[in-house]
């Protein structure tokens, strides 16, 4: 192991192969931190870039994108209340409001430590224990999917804090939402209005711009929010001297680190279900589940450690299987076959130079994320002194410019309209929305795998149910299921005030 | 009077200055970068194909190709900016093969046709394969068919879906072999290939370039390769009349080549054809593309151009099977 790791950093401790990690982090932070331009976009744009490099340099610079950009979603949506990524969406609920008291240092601290222990806990878990795992990873079938989906769903009850009823609702629409477009295995097309731009359903990062910026623009044209400049100036304190408080907090980014790793490794998932499920589990683990939502620092940590430590989940696969989990790798799977490197045993032994070049690059990319990601967020803090006036125009150019460079496409802006209008409507009867985004990300999953399933088993249902409670994993997701909705059932009877105030 | 004939003469002159412009603009066509619109996301396997073109065909096209992705609803959104783009030669589009068929094929009010389009040539071919696990019991296509005409519609056999040029090319398969398969759609060939390395399915039908490095690492076994030839990267396995005795065509294989909307000129025609081919026969284009299991398979602009009026037969054929 140590050699491979000496190994690794000799090939790693370059020149060109540390400033392509720097650069590739820079570019990261900033792609992250925009709302409309997305890893999997850095990462694809820049592979051509990458053609001439020598493989372990264009990879570290690849690998560098992919885990800052994860990470600096978080930036937009503590300061701005508008997720850069989808997997920023669950930092959000706290990160925001912790901003809005005056705590952007300590809200994007938080997010930025915990994104680094994560990715660098995943990492290592990839460095260490990948073919195990990688085996885990292909014991997923169709009906493990489904109630992967299902169990993430219950999530719900985690997100809608202090509005039940409400949360449901948005979720429900969130799943509803979710079926527009082809039928996964059909290829019916539903509620399409025969408008080719919704054959694929509403794209998530589009939804995701409206449903968050355009509200926000509103509320700043309404002045409701010319106050929170001056709490923002009101802390004194550095990025740094939170490192103790993130550190106090072992079994939180433990906990989350782990199920960011595990959601890793299942192939297309993806880190905004990282984010939300150990969010969830923070909150039902944590002694002062009343503040989730309200600037819970715990949730915040959560969310962004978690995130991170799916980009190392998601390698494993990639790496020994040849398997991508999201986009965002299967890209990177180009990245290596262009170098003519084959995934599997091979890459670990005849190629092993360039593999352990890339896992340390990646270490030193968690690593690097940190400074570059909190010298950048000092910058963008100041954005939230910017006078309303100034700033909503922008934000408003920002979400038209990011929903049209997506696919180019005009009508993603009537979408991205559209969605706003929902947004705003459910900020007025104060509905929360992250479960319509929840909703939005699973039903797909959800809807998918049910019909896969089912196809499988040449829609036979009550084989199907026996599936369901006969293969393990399925039977361990199940009780996850029912434990979800009983922890919540319960805790809403005893503590009705705390979850409907 | 004089009005009158000023007009005529202004319009005569016009009409020849148009005229020597458009000679002049042929003459230094490319002036400036050319676009090419791409159906598909980038850093898919279409996305990144294209990609690699644009970067080696810049000497032999003395321009830029500028890659414009437009994707969505399965290629439609892309094949129909091309069909409206400009024909002044600088708007060109990479297509699939069948895909842009199967679009039009199989929904309703799809905005263009074929003859929207003049070839260019064509630069890839990617056929279909059929694998299954390394520890399945299925050694050959043989045992599969014996399998499947056993028990009808049990044996399970994933791939690229719904209404993908992978499922067209089974169903050609099972209508010539006489079995009936139990097809289930992934979200793509990658999908489909972890489900059967993971003995989700009992088979699948990836395309030979995502399942290729499987293959030569031993994790899946391929029965053979729908193409009238063997696949240059997979040498030992059969093409299927080698494994069946029956020949199936293989309209089912992904190409991706390069058109014009209709209506561009003819000497812009040629010389982006001339580009095209003089890069497909690059040596360092070569080598890359190999390097990344790209299969090329170049057609020259008259040789596509038939090709497709025999493939639209053939799948037109057999389109109604995938409703």
């Amino acid at each position: 192991m140590l050699e491979n790791l000496l190994l690794g950093l000799s090939v790693m401790m370059t020149p060109m192969s540390l400033l392509a990690v720097l650069a590739g982090v820079t570019g990261g932070v900033i792609i992250g931190s925009l709302p409309g331009l997305t890893s999997t976009m850095g990462v694809a744009l820049l592979i051509p870039l990458t053609f001439s490099m020598p493989a372990e340099a264009g990879l570290a610079m690849l690998g560098g994108i992919y885990l800052a950009s994860t990470y600096s979603g978080s930036i937009s949506a503590i300061l701005l209340n508008i997720p850069g990524t989808p997997a920023a969406v669950a930092t959000l609920l706290d990160g925001h409001p912790m901003s809005k008291r005056g705590e952007s240092t300590r809200a994007l601290a938080l997010a930025t430590f915990g994104s680094s222990i994560g990715g660098i806990l995943s990492i290592i878990a990839l460095f260490l224990i990948a073919p195990p795992l990688a085996a885990f990873s292909l014991k997923f079938g169709a009906p493990e999917y489904f109630l992967l989906a299902v169990f993430g769903i219950t999530v719900i009850a985690s997100l809608s804090a202090g509005a039940m009823e409400k949360g449901l609702m948005a979720g429900a629409f969130g799943l509803l939402l979710s079926t527009i477009g082809a039928h996964p295995v059909t290829g019916d097309l539903r509620f399409s209005f025969n408008s080719p731009v919704l054959y694929d359903g509403i794209p998530m990062v589009v939804s995701l711009i409206g449903l968050y910026s355009i509200p926000e623009v509103i509320s700043m044209v309404s002045r409701k929010r010319a106050d929170i400049g001056k709490a923002a100036e009101a802390e004194p304190r550095g990025a740094l001297s939170y490192l103790p408080e993130v550190l106090k907090q072992k079994l939180n980014i433990l906990r989350s680190s782990l199920i960011g790793i595990i959601v890793g490794i299942i192939p297309g998932v993806g880190c905004s279900v990282g984010g939300f499920l150990s969010y969830d589990a923070a909150k039902r683990g944590s002694k002062h589940a009343e503040e989730f939502g309200k600037g819970s620092a715990e949730g915040v940590l959560a969310s962004e450690t978690a995130n991170n430590a799916v980009t190392g989940g998601t390698l494993i696969p990639l790496l020994t299987l040849g398997v991508p989990g999201n986009p965002v790798t299967a890209v990177l799977l180009g990245g290596l076959m262009i170098h003519g490197l084959r995934p599997g045993a091979e890459l670990f032994t005849l190629n092993a130079d360039i593999t352990y070049g890339f896992i340390v690059s990646l270490l030193v990319a968690n690593i690097l994320f940190v400074p570059i990601g909190l010298i950048f967020a000092r910058y963008c803090a100041k954005v939230i002194q910017i006078p309303t006036s100034v700033l909503a125009p922008c934000i408003l150019a920002l979400a038209v410019i990011g929903s049209y460079s997506i696919r180019g496409s005009v009508e993603d802006i009537l979408i991205m309209l559209f969605m706003g209008l929902v947004g705003f409507v459910m900020n007025l009867f104060a509905v929360p929305r992250a479960p319509l985004v929840l909703g939005l990300v699973l039903g797909t999953l959800a809807e998918s795998e049910l019909a896969r399933s089912l196809a499988l088993v040449r829609g036979d249902v009550p084989a199907f149910m026996m599936q369901l409670v006969t293969r393990p994993i399925c039977i361990v997701l199940l009780i996850f299921c029912a434990y979800a909705l009983y922890q919540g059932v319960v805790q809403h009877r005893r503590n009705p005030q705390l979850l409907d105030d | 009077m004089f009005g009158t004939a000023k007009r005529t003469m202004a319009a005569i002159g016009l009409t020849l200055g148009v005229a020597l412009a458009s000679s002049a603009q042929a003459a230094d066509f490319p002036k400036k970068p050319v676009a090419m619109i791409v159906a598909y996301s980038p850093g898919g396997g279409t996305d990144t194909a294209a990609r690699v073109l644009a970067k080696y065909i810049k000497p032999h096209l003395g321009q830029r190709l500028i890659i414009q992705n437009k994707p969505g609803a399965g290629g439609q959104i892309g094949f129909t900016a091309l069909a409206n783009a400009k024909n002044d030669g600088y708007k060109i589009g990479f297509i699939n093969v069948p895909s842009i068929f199967l679009v039009k094929m199989l929904r309703e009010g799809v905005p263009y046709e074929m003859g929207d389009y003049e070839m260019i040539g064509n630069i890839q071919l990617d056929p279909v394969v059929l694998t299954v696990p390394a520890d399945s019991p299925y050694k050959t296509f043989a045992d599969l068919i014996a399998a499947a005409k056993a028990a009808p519609d049990e044996v399970t056999v994933g791939g690229d879906g719904p209404q993908s040029n992978n499922q067209l090319q089974l169903v050609v398969a099972e209508d010539l072999l006489g079995i009936d398969l139990n097809f289930v759609p992934f979200n793509g060939s990658g999908p489909a290939i972890t489900a059967t390395l993971g003995n989700q399915i009992e088979a699948s039908v990836p395309s030979a370039s995502s399942a290729t490095s499987h293959i030569q690492s031993g994790n899946l076994r391929a029965l053979a390769v729908f193409a009238d030839k063997r696949y240059p990267f997979l040498p030992d396995v059969p093409s299927v009349a080698e494994a069946t005795g029956v020949e199936v065509p293989g309209i089912g294989a992904s190409m991706r080549g390069v058109a014009v909307p209709k209506g561009v000129d003819e000497d812009k025609r040629r010389k982006l054809e001339a580009a095209f081919k003089a890069v497909v026969l690059d040596p360092a284009f070569k080598e890359h593309v190999e390097r990344m299991g790209l299969p090329l398979a170049y057609m020259s602009a008259d040789e596509f151009t038939s090709y497709l009026s025999e493939a639209e037969a053939g799948v037109a054929n057999y389109v109604e099977l995938l409703k």
